[in-house]
């Protein structure tokens, strides 16, 4: 299990010229894997998503001129891909329940006791559902900063947010946070 | 350049405002903050994306196919069931619209006959209405032309929706409906008269089964309106101008739908057979409402003009023939209103 910080470790930051798709794969994939678990949640299949962001960056590496940040780049590709691929659960929780059975799969893990892995798999569930409810831009804020452990600043790199707006945003992403979570807590009861 | 992400550094300054305490980072506890810092610290973990991932993910990358399902194959099934929705929907909204006649109508009326291409011809053939006074008597040619455009005159265009308004402007429907089986029988023996009719250019034949129809499912048949309109044009295309209009006078005409057309062709033959009295009222009747200017409004006008000429009504015969080319400058009879009254 991977929390926070501990694997994100891309040893190339591409300062001038186009970076080669190989190169930014081996430097970026475990980063770009992170963010798109946390921003997809847990029904996503992280292979499927650093596939589809990569695939986007093949494509779009021609367009790539370096004025950004590789890592900015590819956040904004993998926040698009991610979106995508929550909508797509949308749309598949509609017709079907199956789904469901993964997030078992996906987040089973031996190190926990059964009641523990139970407890932190509801955990999981009541956060994104949660989440799920939030605008997208507070969304995302809330996850990079409580999850993914990055600075204002970092957030403000990547997403292209000024400062001051990364904190508006975390601060109603906070607020709407709370307040669905005990409309959810009374729901239960 | 440094990858600040990586390092997790965190600006100094963001520790200085509660907004930037990270909850996942607080104790365990009762506040609402705590709870959430709990919950979002338990979704954070995430499976590490390890070297085997790495590969294999890079083969599919290198292999250059893509193992998702194909995004084109989702859009063209979406695309492909609005399209279903949306045409099923426009067909009901159709039928809704059409109203209660329509939906007592089986299919198997001959609302799915394709108008022939020759009926449709015949309207362009060009026959004037009984020629007034100041014209000269019609050669014997232009004789046969006028009853073969009379009786294309009466051709359907659109056997669809002018057979339902012909039924609605001819006669009420029986009051019950009849059995099935009888209406199916009925429609299809009306649509073989039809086809012979204006497919195969026999009217003989049609009105043979028009005889087989009256014989069997008599004067209250479901289609009976449709039919005697189907025995008019088929006395008409026979030339049998005298049956045709013992026909039309016994039917109550509207001016509406095809009840237009058959007025107007009552009109012409009456005033053929000298009624030219009645023959003014069907005229008058199709110009008094708000007619559309068509080729119906066009005949009727021409042929009021032409009426009143022959009943010495010359003043406003002209005047007539004078709104008839204010109203059709290219119309078919604009040349013999151009000569009547001397432009």
């Amino acid at each position: 299990m991977t929390s926070a910080r501990s694997d994100a470790t891309p040893t190339l930051e591409v300062a001038s010229g186009v970076p080669d798709l190989e190169t930014v794969y081996r430097a970026y994939a475990p980063t770009v894997a992170r963010w798109a678990a946390r921003l997809a949640g847990p029904l996503a299949d992280v292979d499927d998503l650093v596939h589809e962001v990569f695939l986007v960056v093949r494509r779009r590496m021609p367009e790539f001129r370096g004025d950004a940040k590789v890592t900015t780049w590819l956040y904004r590709i993998t926040e698009r891909v991610a979106q995508e691929s929550r909508r797509k659960d949308r749309y598949r929780r509609w017709f079907s329940r199956a789904r469901q059975l993964e997030i078992e799969r996906t987040m089973a893990t031996p190190y926990l006791t059964p009641v523990d892995e139970f407890e932190r798999r509801q955990s999981i569930e009541m956060v994104y559902r949660i989440l799920d409810r939030l605008p997208g831009k507070y969304r995302n804020v809330l996850i990079l900063f409580e999850m993914e452990e990055l600075s204002g600043e970092e957030i403000a790199t990547l997403t292209g947010l000024k400062l001051a707006t990364v904190w508006v945003h975390l601060h109603r992403a906070r607020a709407r946070f709370i307040a669905e979570m005990k409309r959810d807590s009374e729901k239960r009861t | 350049m440094k990858e600040s992400i990586a390092k997790g550094s965190q600006n100094d300054a963001d520790e200085r405002t509660p907004v930037r305490d990270r909850w996942t980072a607080r104790p365990a506890g009762d506040s609402d903050e705590a709870l959430a810092g709990a919950l979002l610290r338990a979704a954070a973990t995430v499976q590490p994306f390890g070297a085997k991932n790495l590969a294999e993910v890079a083969a599919r990358l290198r292999s250059r196919e893509r193992h998702l399902p194909r995004k084109w194959a989702w859009q063209i099934a979406v695309a492909a069931g609005l399209l279903l929705f949306g045409g099923a929907l426009y067909a009901a909204v159709l039928h809704i619209l059409r109203g209660p006649s329509l939906r007592a109508l089986p299919a198997a009326v001959p609302v799915s006959m394709p108008v022939s291409a020759p009926a449709r011809r015949t309207h362009t053939v060009v026959a004037p209405p009984p020629a007034p006074l100041l014209l000269p008597e019609p050669e014997p040619s232009s004789v046969v032309r006028a009853e073969e455009t009379r009786a294309s005159r009466l051709a359907f265009r659109g056997a669809t929706q002018e057979s339902l308004e012909a039924r609605a402007s001819l006669e009420p429907p029986p009051a019950t409906p009849p059995n099935p089986s009888a209406l199916a029988q009925e429609s299809r023996l009306l649509a073989g008269a039809i086809h012979k009719l204006r497919q195969e250019r026999d009217p003989g034949q049609a009105l043979a089964m028009l005889d087989e129809h009256r014989a069997r499912f008599g004067a209250k048949g479901a289609l009976e309106p449709e039919a005697n309109v189907t025995r008019i044009e088929a006395l008409l295309r026979l030339g049998r101008h005298d049956q045709a209009l013992g026909l039309l006078d016994g039917l109550a005409l509207t001016t509406a739908g095809v009840g237009r057309e058959m007025l107007v062709a009552r009109a012409e033959l009456r005033a053929e057979k000298g009624r030219r009295a009645a023959a003014l009222n069907d005229f008058n009747s199709l110009l008094s409402v708000d007619a559309p200017p068509d080729l119906v409004s066009e005949r009727a006008l021409y042929g009021r003009a032409t009426c009143r000429a022959q009943m010495g009504d010359g003043a406003r015969a002209r005047a007539d023939l004078e709104d008839y080319l204010v109203r059709f400058p290219t119309g078919r009879f604009a040349n013999q209103a151009r000569t009547l009254i001397g432009k």
